[in-house]
């Protein structure tokens, strides 16, 4: 080990103490910036994520839509189908119905679709009850409007559907569609679990007065990420619909994401720009107090960059420590993520503010390699340069005057 | 003109000619040195006294490379080819320091201070260590090797300082005031340790002091007044 890192472990770790001072306290400083940094980056990345699988699984990889509803859709579905990139292809219908058991009632948004498709995502939500029970005299529904009529699984539901208000202007007595609730869903994205009713596409049309049309075709992609492409390919030739590729349907909303995430890395990083300067500061300090350390070290015939290396070290050693650090408390704050959350609720909040402010029944995660390796990569650089700036004004004094001063 | 009251016989192992350096003081320009010459043969011991503030630590920097003439010259003879060099390229194996107050480091125990100026000067872990080691047992430290100098006396951190200064077998040992920080009888111990160390290894010792007992034990002895050396 070459002496001036053997001495810069010596001066920031001094024998005999434990826990030093200023090394502690420029670690921790460090460390607790670095975890900032990256909590917020992986929590608005989970959440990106979550949004964007729940947007996929909602409306699909590539929504088919037209200015009115699509006649004959089984031959679109057939020709989409037949396209390489298309894994699965379904028409739905959708629309708005009041939803009532007992002296309960909600608004559903009640969804046809097609039971055969096996990959319709409800399937990889059931909460309670089958999906392959689903049939023209069953529902399945989400768990928050489930819990809003009062309903469990084998319990009966009414919906009421505009064209049965219609019935009741052309002097008809409007009957209520009754439905057996076959599964219970929880997707854990509360916009769903709130609304959603899902009955076949076939029974759907009959209580909408839609015949054989449908009002769009859902596409499941090979390669999701490709939908833009897809989608632009897949409409040539058929200018009366639009299709429409995940990313662009809620666009805005996606991008606000995105943005949110931006400024938060760029005041999150602000924490470990401040650290960096307290440790600048420190490092300058104790520069000073070692003024005479750095004439000895000229006396005994240091080369004056082995004396920047001395001290120039020891910021980015704090930064290397408070960087592993900061990774460690990431690690530990994310995995206590709820109980930290709730006791945060408990304490300031009055209810889930997940739930209710971005819709999911848990903070969501996702890890992204690059955000590590550039908080990383900022945190060396800044914390390297708060220690060489000091490391350089030290090794540029006169010894002479170093060992009169201090 | 190099002084003539050199009574040794030996290779100049450091030679000064017409220095001269200047501080400017709230009152003025204010010469320190005024024409300073002087040459240390090998395994000569020269003391230099004057009073407080007459300059005596700034010859030696000057002297020693630590600080830089405003005119004149410094050569000091090249530890390995024997060439003539400039202080500043001779320090740490051609020239080592005794200082005052120690200066040894706070965190390193005593043989880590030692094997620091031997590790400096490019020489393996191993060997410094054991060098050290050796020194510090000649200098009657056989058991404090590793204690740190807050747990060393006044007198044994002088005696590691000196260990140091040798550690690398420079041809001369600037030493500014040693035993300024000592008692009397540590003084004297310390005294006798240094120039009995410097003489056993052939070494030159140029000693700064204010005490007329102790610069009397060496071969040749200066007065600095007035920017000038002179004979005692």
């Amino acid at each position: 080990m070459p002496w001036f890192l053997h001495l810069a472990l010596r001066q920031l770790f001094p024998p005999g103490k434990r826990f030093p001072a200023f090394a502690t306290v420029s670690i921790l400083g460090v460390g607790l910036g670095v975890a900032s940094l990256l909590v917020v980056q992986t929590v608005m990345n989970g959440f990106g994520e979550e949004h964007r699988l729940r947007i996929r699984e909602s409306f699909g990889d590539c929504v088919v839509l037209g200015q009115k509803p699509i006649e004959q859709p089984e031959r679109l579905v057939a020709q989409l189908k037949a396209d390489a990139a298309v894994q699965s292809a379904s028409s739905f219908a959708e629309g708005p119905a009041l939803a009532r058991q007992g002296d309960f009632s909600g608004i559903a948004g009640v969804r046809g679709i097609e039971v055969a498709d096996q990959n319709q995502p409800a399937r990889n939500y059931v909460y309670a009850g089958s999906f392959d029970e689903l049939d023209d005299g069953r529902v399945i529904l989400g768990i928050g409007l489930a819990r809003a009529l009062r309903v469990q699984v084998g319990d009966k539901v009414e919906l009421w559907s505009p064209s049965m208000a219609e019935r009741a202007e052309k002097g008809k007595a409007p009957l209520p569609a009754e439905f057996e609730v076959c599964a219970i869903v929880r997707t854990g994205f509360t916009e769903v679990d709130d609304r959603a009713a899902l009955i076949p596409v076939r029974r759907f049309r009959e209580l909408w007065n839609l015949g054989s049309r449908s009002h769009g075709i859902t596409l499941r992609l090979k390669d999701p990420a490709q939908a833009p492409a897809i989608a632009g390919r897949l409409g040539v030739g058929h200018p009366e619909l639009r299709f429409i590729p995940w990313q662009d349907i809620k666009k805005n909303f996606l991008e606000a994401i995105r943005f949110e995430k931006t400024m938060l890395f760029f005041l999150m990083f602000i924490i470990t720009l401040v650290a960096s300067f307290s440790i600048g500061s420190t490092l300058f300090s104790a520069v000073i107090r070692r003024s005479r350390e750095v004439g000895v070290l000229v006396s005994l015939g240091s080369e004056r960059w082995k004396i920047v290396m001395l001290f120039g070290l020891q910021g980015f050693l704090i930064g290397a420590l408070g960087t592993a650090l900061g990774f460690l408390l990431t690690w530990a704050i994310l995995f206590f993520r709820e109980s930290i959350l709730g006791t945060i609720n408990g304490l300031f909040g009055d209810g889930d503010m997940v739930a209710s402010v971005y819709q999911f029944s848990k903070v969501p995660l996702h890890y992204d390699a690059k955000d590590f390796v550039v908080a990383a990569g900022f945190t060396l650089l800044t914390t390297a340069l708060a220690g060489l700036i000091p490391a350089l004004w030290a090794a540029g004094r006169k010894p002479s005057e170093a060992m009169r001063d201090a | 003109m190099p002084d003539s009251n050199s009574s040794s016989t030996g290779e100049y192992v450091l030679q000064a000619t017409g220095l001269q350096k200047a501080f400017v003081a709230p009152a003025g320009r204010l010469q320190i040195i005024a024409g300073v010459d002087l040459e240390i043969r090998a395994g000569e011991s020269v003391s230099i006294r004057g009073s407080s503030g007459s300059g005596k630590t700034t010859l030696l920097q000057l002297l020693g490379g630590l600080d830089i003439a405003d005119a004149g010259e410094v050569l000091v003879r090249a530890p390995d080819s024997g060439k003539r060099v400039s202080p500043q390229s001779a320090i740490g194996r051609g020239i080592g320091f005794v200082f005052q107050n120690y200066q040894l480091m706070p965190e390193l125990t005593a043989l880590e201070n030692v094997a620091l100026a031997a590790r400096i000067a490019g020489i393996a872990t191993k060997e410094a260590n054991a060098a050290a080691k050796e020194l510090l047992i000649s200098v009657g430290l056989g058991e404090r090797l590793e204690h740190p100098p807050a747990r060393l006396s006044g007198g044994e951190c002088q005696r590691v300082a000196i260990a140091r200064a040798l550690v690398n077998r420079p041809a001369v040992i600037l030493a500014d005031e040693p035993t300024g920080n000592l008692d009397e009888k540590t003084a004297d111990e310390i005294m006798k340790l240094l120039l009995g160390v410097v003489a056993a290894r052939g070494t030159a010792l140029l000693l700064v002091t204010h005490s007329a007992e102790f610069a009397s034990r060496t071969q040749r002895r200066l007065v600095l007044s007035g920017g000038r050396l002179g004979s005692a």
